[in-house]
């Protein structure tokens, strides 16, 4: 046995390194947030909320410009995202979990892994041929699709393993109340395990918001903001990913500014949603 | 009497009504990236001048993409920096029944530009000087070479860094085809194409990577599009051309350089341009459009195309204007008249809509 002075002194140890490790994983997420805000601080303004992009000569003729459609396009398409992704994907993550003997298990849970370790702009493709082709033209509905398709395999991970977290003996119970079984999953298991869907779920919509790959071929994107309303869903929408990495490399300072902007908007919307969604948990945790 | 002034009346009600509530129009188009800051300021301008009613929407997606969505009819037009060759122009027209027009839009020239410590705009450069650079024959800034070119100036005994592009490239498409024709033993080894086997240099992506490595790496010597050298500042070289004259990179000398004898459909590479005062590297940036516009599946209606012409005849006209503040030379008037006569040509359904429209 040793000495409780040298256990100590080995406890220290580990304690300094896990923190300098700590630190060393966050340095460069600070400075990362810290340079994208140095350098879009000054181009955030009330236009850029509320002008449409244009052209670059806007700015040399000292005519506003701005984001407005490409923030509104972001948010349709992620929500449209959002909305075919959560049901397939809690769908297979249940299937998963909660029905470990279903012959179809071990084929979907090889599927899963392999559309998960697809590249994005794989997936973009899958929409243009899937959704694209077929319509005739580019449109946000298909980079909802695409974003989906980059969703729906995390979240049925991540379903899976949350719900595989609540033990047995509580379906037990239910089951044995005479609950059916499906009764059992959503009115037991899924509310227990909400906390691990709602993580699963932000990874996904964080992965999913900054892809700019799936959306070249699909959403497209916009110098306007859509003629009619229904062209937020039919017609080409500008996205933020897409638009800060063409913003980035066009050969205008102005431009380089507002990708900037475009980061703190994006990181901004990201943060915003992570935020929001763990105030909705501990929200409901409380009553 | 009475009857014909109510007529009129209603008629001239019945007018502004329709134009009061004319359907907006949303014309779609993408491709080359060298042409899209231009075609954004003519969509902005031509928006303004239709009151809204028209907006064109051009993504920069890349030549060889505009070329691709063009085939895939999701997009109402095309642009390219490389034409069309003859296989796709013969498969569209085994697929839709009529030609594939390539419109020349706007021109792209390609500069020398060079970071060289001490040295300013103007280093001389002939075709022969640059393939030997090129190909890693000339090694240092003050070969005698360069420096026979360069009598005024004193060059620094510096290893020349060559900096090509990494991506497929139009850009690199007319640099390369200017190399072939100033050199045989480059189109021997080389030739062009949008991406090439270079023998020597640093490939960085895109017109702004190119930039990037030259302006960090004292003795690079690159190729850029002349918007670019002219926005970010850049030393560029001026260029000795076939009749001998030295030319400074100006909207004048490329345009002149495409004054030339034009093929009735203007698929045609000029570079080292026979044009006494042309600049040497330039060629033209082509807007993809199909003969029978009902056959493109993204227009889908008579009313989308004849905006869609009335698009493309402003913007080879009075669109021009805005080409030299942009930094792009205007289209010469050879090209204009070529592009006048295929538009003459559009039809929609059989009926002559373009011809009907430029009248």
């Amino acid at each position: 046995m040793r000495s409780l002075r040298s256990r100590y002194a080995r406890d220290n140890v580990v304690l300094v390194f896990i923190i300098l490790n700590t630190v060393a994983v966050l340095i460069p997420l600070f400075i990362i947030l810290g340079y994208v805000i140095v350098q879009g601080f000054n181009y955030i303004s009330l236009d850029l909320f509320t002008k449409e992009l244009g052209s670059p000569t806007r700015n040399m003729m000292g005519e506003p410009t701005g984001l407005v459609h490409t923030i509104i396009g972001t948010a349709v398409v992620d929500i449209m995202a959002v909305l075919i992704s959560i049901p397939f994907g809690i769908g297979a993550g249940v299937m998963l979990s909660e029905y470990p003997d279903h012959w179809a298990n071990p084929i979907l849970r090889v599927l899963n892994d392999t559309l998960n370790g697809m590249p994005a702009v794989l997936k973009g493709l899958l929409a243009f041929v899937l959704v694209v082709k077929p319509m005739g033209s580019f449109s946000g509905l298909s980079g909802g699709v695409a974003l989906a398709f980059v969703m729906f395999p995390i979240i049925a991970r991540a379903t899976e393993s949350a719900l595989m977290n609540i033990p047995w003996s509580i379906r037990e119970a239910g089951l044995a109340i005479g609950l059916p079984r499906w009764r059992v999953i959503l009115s037991t298991i899924i509310p227990a395990a909400k906390v691990g869907l709602v993580t699963g779920f932000l990874i996904a919509f964080a992965r999913a918001a900054g892809e700019a790959a799936p959306l070249v071929f699909t959403s497209f994107g916009n110098n306007y903001l859509p003629v009619k309303w229904t062209g937020w869903i039919f017609g080409p929408v500008d996205t933020l990913p897409q638009r800060l990495y063409n913003l980035a490399i066009s050969p205008y300072e102005h431009w380089h500014g507002m990708g900037w902007a475009a980061a703190i908007i994006l990181l901004a919307v990201i943060t915003a949603s992570f935020a929001a969604a763990r105030f909705f948990i501990r929200d409901k945790k409380q009553e | 009497m009475r009857f014909t002034k109510k007529m009129a009346a209603a008629l001239v009600i019945a007018a502004a009504m329709s134009t009061a509530f004319a359907q907006k129009i949303e014309v779609i188009g993408a491709g080359a990236s060298f042409p899209a800051p231009l075609v954004t300021a003519m969509a902005d301008q031509y928006r303004t001048l239709t009151d809204g009613r028209v907006t064109v929407n051009y993504q920069s997606i890349g030549s060889g993409g505009g070329i691709r969505q063009f085939g895939e009819q999701t997009i109402m037009f095309g642009m390219t920096e490389a034409f069309l060759n003859d296989e796709i122009v013969e498969e569209v027209e085994k697929k839709t029944g009529g030609r594939a027009f390539n419109m020349p839009i706007t021109l792209a020239d390609v500069v020398v530009t060079y970071n060289v410590p001490g040295v300013k705009e103007g280093v001389v450069f002939n075709g022969e000087v640059l393939a030997d650079i090129f190909l890693g024959k000339i090694k240092k800034w003050n070969d005698k070479n360069i420096q026979a070119l360069n009598k005024s100036i004193k060059l620094p005994n510096l290893n020349i860094t060559v900096v090509h592009r990494s991506d497929g490239s139009g850009t690199t498409n007319i640099w390369t085809s200017y190399l072939t024709k100033v050199s045989k033993e480059w189109a021997d080894k080389i030739g062009y194409a949008t991406s090439v086997n270079w023998p020597v240099g640093v490939g960085a992506k895109g017109n702004e990577g190119v930039a990037g490595v030259v302006m960090n790496t004292p003795g690079a010597l690159g190729y850029n599009s002349y918007a670019y050298a002219l926005l970010n500042k850049i030393s560029y070289g001026y260029l000795i051309n076939k009749s001998g004259n030295t030319i400074k990179p100006n909207f004048e000398a490329t345009s002149e350089a495409a004054n030339i004898d034009l093929p009735e459909d203007t698929r045609i590479i000029f570079t080292d341009t026979p044009a006494a005062q042309g600049y040497p590297v330039a060629g033209f940036t082509w807007m993809l459009v199909y003969e029978n516009l009902e056959k493109n599946k993204a227009i889908k209606s008579k009313n989308e195309a004849e905006e869609l012409i009335k698009f493309l005849i402003w913007a080879i006209t009075d669109g021009q204007g805005l080409s030299e503040r942009l930094g792009y030379a205007k289209l010469p008037k050879a090209a204009v008249d070529k592009n006048k006569a295929m538009i003459r040509e559009l039809k929609w359904n059989g009926e002559e809509i373009g011809k009907k429209i430029l009248g």
